[in-house]
């Protein structure tokens, strides 16, 4: 992690010396892209154990972004819905654990560049383009462990608003231009659902005991982010993406801590519309 | 313009992608030595466990000097199944059947409660009430008796009862002069189920106890305990005549819950031995080598606020006779029978 922090904190230092001014040419293009793709999941939850499970991710992306009208048309859409289950084992092998959550989020960016982050290779001057810009993301999860009792799984839901911001690169080679995406979404604040420390679900649900189980979540108590480096290759008439997500969600919550580290090998394509 | 827009963006991601990276939440983690195993185990009692002060009160239980004790019975040269015996008897210091340690091989336990005691019932005997022609409502099994008594044998509350179900048997008992529900040897299963059960015997909502769960990791670190009610139930038969509920000391953990919720119903009468308790609902952790543990971690009152873990006492106590059982005939049903005769000599209407 230590490393990643340190090509982040380069990436988002650079983001900044390249800032150049804006164009006002509008645009309408609309980039779709979906992706799939598999990796490793590292999880703990110390309401259901205090030693971290380990497997196998699967995950599924869908994006949409668009240019907007808003702030001489600088400012882009993005939507994103993330889908992720995954199977994991304890350290001695003896216990499953299923995870799964779905995260959807939508966001509005400030593009620096003169051209934009939707199409740089068709809009922009500039090799480099960037932006940065806050989102509204929800999650709704949960982990199982297969051993029954009265707290065999723990539900996750969050409503946060994240800061993030987007990198592209237009590698040329030949007359062809291989895009290079990276996104870095870090939540800042927000509220999250949490059982008390020993809270069974039965009281919270069953009797309608509820105990600070509605939570003000902020970057000190979810320390979180999510990465996405992507790269669009065209193949004929089609774009071709392959990418990484590594996702570190954490919480500490009425005591209770929380880490999901994911990294997932993604392939999907990318298609570019003209929106009317 | 377009400076002062997002130089505090900027600022902002660089300060919070900071805070992110540099605070990584982990939690302590034990060698899988047969030391590790046992620190791992004491803590994860200390952290958890909902009766340390109640056990140090009622058995001079102190947690700390089990620690002391045990931690000089553990080395690396044991076996596992040598220290799975040693674990297991540093939990049974607490005496509670909800205090388990569970490994491929073994499964470890305390259940004093209802070992060291009578056990006042006998399975064959009770069969020849139930007969051969008894009806199952999912897990209740009854029958009309020779003197117009229904008889419930409630053996797990692991079954899905539902109010359809006990409606349903209860609507089938009802040219009976009293009923009399059998939860001897009822090891428990589903709170909702129990209380379910016991919804059908109130016309009131009734107030049956407290509720408290752990907020931290401290040992007093508790919520402020809640009311626990039992509605009556909306839907279905709601038996409005005399109840004798019997009890032995194998009645644990959800039958345990039932039983003092009956106690609150105005027409019921508890008879037999006191149960064997069990208030804690447990929750399940692990240990690095992967046995299971499982541990009481919600606490549940009675209505006044006293600790039901080592059982509701009866109103009547009975205990199987020894000349009953040479003549066939279960003592508890037998005097439960009497009861209902003369409801009112026990000051049931």
């Amino acid at each position: 992690m230590c490393k990643g922090l340190t090509v982040a904190l380069l990436l988002l230092s650079s983001l900044c010396a390249y800032g150049q001014p804006f164009s006002v040419e509008k645009n309408k293009e609309v980039l779709h892209s979906s992706m799939a793709g598999i990796g490793s999941a590292n999880v703990l939850d110390t309401y259901l154990s205090p030693y971290n499970y380990t497997g196998t991710d699967i995950r599924v992306q869908r994006e949409t972004m668009r240019m907007t009208n808003l702030w001489n048309g600088n400012v882009n859409h993005q939507s994103m819905m993330d889908i992720n289950v995954s199977f994991n084992k304890n350290r001695p092998g003896n216990m499953d654990e299923f995870v799964g959550g779905i995260r959807y989020s939508h966001g509005w960016f400030y593009n620096f560049a003169s051209g934009n982050v939707v199409n740089p290779v068709e809009r922009s001057t500039s090799r480099w383009n960037f932006a940065a810009g806050l989102a509204a993301t929800a999650y709704l999860g949960g982990i199982y462990i297969d051993r029954g009792g009265n707290n065999p799984a723990q539900a996750k839901a969050e409503a946060c608003v994240d800061a993030s911001g987007m990198a592209t690169y237009d590698m040329r080679m030949g007359k062809h231009h291989f895009l290079w995406r990276y996104q870095l979404s870090v939540p800042l604040l927000g509220i999250a659902f949490s059982p008390r420390y020993g809270q069974s679900y039965y009281e919270a649900f069953g009797m309608g005991h509820y105990d600070r189980n509605v939570v003000f979540a902020h970057v000190g108590n979810m320390p979180s982010m999510r990465h996405r480096i992507t790269l669009d290759i065209p193949v004929k008439h089609y774009v071709l993406r392959v990418g990484y997500v590594g996702q570190f969600s954490q919480s500490t919550f009425n005591q209770l801590k929380y880490h999901s580290y994911t990294h997932d090998f993604m392939v999907g394509f990318t298609k570019y519309f003209y929106r009317r | 313009m377009k400076h002062s827009f997002c130089t505090p963006i900027l600022s902002l991601l660089m300060f919070t992608f900071t805070l992110a990276f540099v605070s990584c939440v982990e939690e302590e983690e034990y060698d899988n030595s047969k030391q590790g195993n046992f620190e791992a185990l004491w803590k994860m009692m200390d952290e958890h466990y909902c009766f340390f002060d109640y056990k140090q009160q009622e058995l001079g239980v102190n947690w700390d000097e089990v620690h002391s004790r045990y931690a000089a019975k553990v080395n690396e040269n044991m076996n596992d199944n040598q220290l799975f015996e040693v674990l297991c008897n540093m939990l049974a210091e607490l005496k509670d059947g909800h205090v388990n340690l569970s490994a491929s091989f073994d499964y470890g336990r305390n259940w004093s409660f209802y070992e060291d005691y009578p056990q006042n019932y006998n399975d064959s005997i009770a069969k020849l009430y139930l007969g051969h022609d008894y009806q199952i409502a999912s897990g209740l099994k009854y029958v009309i008796l020779d003197d117009n008594v229904g008889y419930v044998r409630c053996e797990t509350f692991e079954k899905g009862i539902g109010d359809g179900n006990v409606s349903m048997m209860l609507h089938n008992l009802a040219m009976c002069q009293g009923l009399i529900v059998d939860v001897r040897g009822n090891g428990g299963g589903q709170l909702t189920k129990a209380h379910t059960l016991a919804s059908h015997f109130t016309n009131e909502k009734l107030h049956v106890g407290y509720v408290s769960h752990k907020t931290g990791r401290g040992r007093a670190d508790f919520s402020y305990p809640k009311a626990e009610y039992i509605e009556p139930a909306v839907d279905g038969v709601r038996w409005q005549k005399p109840v004798v509920v019997l009890t032995n000391r194998a009645v644990f953990s959800a039958a345990n819950d039932f039983v003092k919720c009956m106690k609150q119903c105005p027409q019921v009468i508890v008879m037999g031995d006191t149960t064997g308790g069990g208030s804690g609902m447990p929750f399940n952790s692990e240990l690095p080598n992967g046995w299971q543990v499982r541990y009481s971690a919600v606490v549940y009152y009675d209505s006044e606020m006293k600790h039901t873990e080592f059982g509701v006492a009866p109103d009547i106590v009975v205990e199987m006779s020894g000349a009953d059982i040479a003549a066939e005939k279960d003592t508890y049903i037998e005097k439960a029978r009497e009861l209902l005769k003369n409801p009112a000599v026990y000051g049931i209407e």
